[in-house]
């Protein structure tokens, strides 16, 4: 029922920001701490360059770009999956309190279990990712009244509550701390692209593999569930089930985000908005482009943040930008 | 005996109950609406009857099964709601918010087959608004978007459609075209009509069957002529009505009333 001009446009931007997010590879490729020009680039991919040259590349700048774009993509689709259901336009993967469980169970670990750095690094995203898990089941429960079944507003309520409770726990974690280890932290939660190594991108591709497709197939009903609730349920919507998994989805898609990335707000924010303004409220129409402009704003944040002023974590970089932006919703509103 | 009907239903949480043990039949293929002061529980009835809230106890039965146990989807193909006053995301087309009441014949990604472009035109012809099928719904004014949501429900291709004042808030005349509307796909497509109506002249002109509650029971139910009766409508609204006769459709309609004084 979709009309074709609409589908057109929908591709045309999708090429458009693909060639975005290729031009912003390029640019990232070539820019950093060490020296590799851009008319080296093409010899060096294709294995023509020297060790050092290929070091660079492939084992430092190639994983993090890549790694940046995931985490932007799972960013931006667990945000428009949380639009969604909530039929909030202002919900983030923040509100489930995932950002601030996944900071605290880090926090934790780090102070707490005394292991060496180099499997250190590698078990990061495992505690992230389960710590802010936890997080999103405990409010989850909390939010679920026997009768009513899961009411979104009270999910985002709550969640907004244990994001503010955990922020304030890990002020108090961090003040008993040691100050190089408090450095670390602090990096961790200003959403420093930390893992940037080949493995790191196991902690996330999966995920995508498997979610955007089946969000893509829940698209539909997504759409209903954006209509009322009465609505939804009377042309045979199971919302109860539905939801359930969509949030679901939400919490493993922002969870493998954060689990590399630290805590990154904004995209998840931003990338269904900006969306939905160019195509409208379609999801199976606007979710792909949000995918893409989630994955490209936060390469594109990471790419000017480590190219200036010695590295600024690219969560910054996209608060930077994301903040007026939010500011300027509530005033649009 | 009836396809829907109720058996001691109590909805409401705990000590606080808003129907009380109540039992209904809603007539087939008749043109049924509910009345009855604010807070009577006559919006809530109709959330039950359509499974949108889960009754305290008892149960709402529907072809012999009781509609909370049943699929969902099964049940949307035999009704349909109409809330007060839905809304649909800007921009949304009216072909495409009338696309989602094929949902429950769909399976998979939701493409729609040629049955559902068919079906789609046809709820859009029945309703008058297939001159509006790319318009965005929001562009509409109020009767053109209520007729857009009857079409929606018509393309669940339902037998019962349950109606939540789907008068208010529209003037006069697009009241009325709402009302012939329904009237219309009850007489000539036999389609079961249930709707709550603010406006007892309207219920006593388009209603087969009035249920008239109050304080969440059943005060009088039955035909115009015997719930539009000065009586009844003491009890249920606590007004002093002078009731006589439309010289047009010869239904008993409210002249005018007093709010009964004293007590």
């Amino acid at each position: 029922m979709i009309q074709s001009a609409l589908i057109k446009k929908q591709r045309r931007i999708l090429v458009i920001l693909l060639v975005l997010i290729m031009a912003t590879m390029v640019m990232g490729m070539g820019t950093g701490y060490s020296s590799l020009s851009y008319d080296r680039l093409i010899p060096v991919l294709f294995g023509h360059g020297t060790f050092k040259e290929e070091f660079v590349l492939f084992s430092i700048r190639l994983p993090r770009i890549v790694i940046t774009l995931l985490a932007g993509m799972a960013l931006a689709l667990s945000g428009a999956i949380l639009q969604g259901i909530t039929r909030n336009d202002l919900a983030d993967p923040g509100i489930l309190g995932i950002n601030s469980g996944a900071g605290v169970g880090v926090a934790v670990f780090f102070l707490f279990f005394p292991v060496q750095s180099d499997s250190f690094a590698y078990l990061i995203p495992l505690i992230a990712f389960i710590s802010a898990l936890f997080t999103a089941c405990f409010i989850y429960l909390l939010s679920y009244n026997r009768n009513a079944g899961l009411q979104p507003v009270r999910l985002v309520l709550l969640g907004v509550g244990c994001s503010m409770a955990l922020s304030g726990a890990m002020i108090v974690l961090i003040s008993s701390a040691e100050r190089t280890k408090v450095d670390f932290i602090a990096k961790w939660l200003a959403g420093n692209i930390w893992g940037d190594d080949w493995p790191f991108i196991l902690a996330i591709l999966p995920w995508l593999i498997v979610l955007i497709p089946f969000t893509l197939y829940k698209a539909n009903r997504l759409n209903i569930l954006e209509l009322s609730e009465p609505v939804a349920i009377g042309v045979g919507l199971e919302i109860q089930k539905e939801r359930i998994l969509l949030i679901i989805t939400a919490v493993a898609l922002a969870a493998s985000s954060v689990s590399v990335t630290g805590g990154i707000s904004f995209i998840g924010l931003m990338a269904p908005h900006i969306a939905k303004a160019l195509i409208g409220p379609r999801n199976q129409l606007f979710i792909p482009i949000a995918i893409l402009i989630g994955g490209w704003l936060l390469l594109f944040a990471d790419t000017i943040g480590r190219n200036i002023a010695g590295g600024i974590p690219a969560g910054i970089m996209v608060s930077l930008i994301g903040a007026p932006y939010f500011i300027y919703l509530l005033l649009r509103k | 005996m009836v396809r829907l009907y109720t058996k001691d239903l109590n909805i409401g949480y705990h000590e606080h109950l808003i129907v009380k043990n109540l039992n209904i039949e809603i007539p087939d293929q008749k043109i049924t609406a509910i009345i009855g002061p604010n807070g009577c529980g006559k919006s809530t009835l109709l959330k039950t009857l359509t499974r949108i809230i889960t009754p305290q106890s008892g149960t709402v039965v529907l072809d012999g099964k009781q509609i909370f146990n049943e699929n969902t989807k099964v049940l949307a193909r035999k009704m349909a709601i109409l809330p007060q006053t839905p809304e649909s995301p800007g921009g949304l087309t009216v072909g495409e918010l009338v696309s989602y009441g094929r949902f429950p014949y769909q399976k998979g990604f939701g493409h729609l087959t040629k049955k559902d472009y068919e079906v789609i035109d046809w709820a859009l012809e029945v309703t008058g608004t297939i001159q509006f099928k790319y318009r965005p719904v929001d562009s509409l004014s109020g009767g053109q978007r209520q007729r857009v949501w009857i079409a929606m429900a018509l393309a669940q291709e339902m037998d019962i459609i349950f109606l939540d004042e789907p008068t208010t808030y529209l003037d006069m005349a697009h009241q009325l075209e709402v009302l012939e509307l329904l009237q219309k796909l009850n007489v000539e497509q036999g389609r079961t009509i249930v709707m709550v109506l603010h406006d007892l002249n309207q219920a006593a002109r388009f209603a087969d069957y009035i249920i008239a509650l109050k304080d969440g029971k059943i005060v009088k139910a039955g035909n115009g002529e015997e719930v539009m009766t000065r009586d009844v409508l003491k009890q249920v609204f606590h007004i002093d009505a002078e009731i006589g006769r439309d010289p047009r459709t010869n239904k008993p309609i409210c002249l005018t009333y007093h709010l009964v004084k004293g007590e």
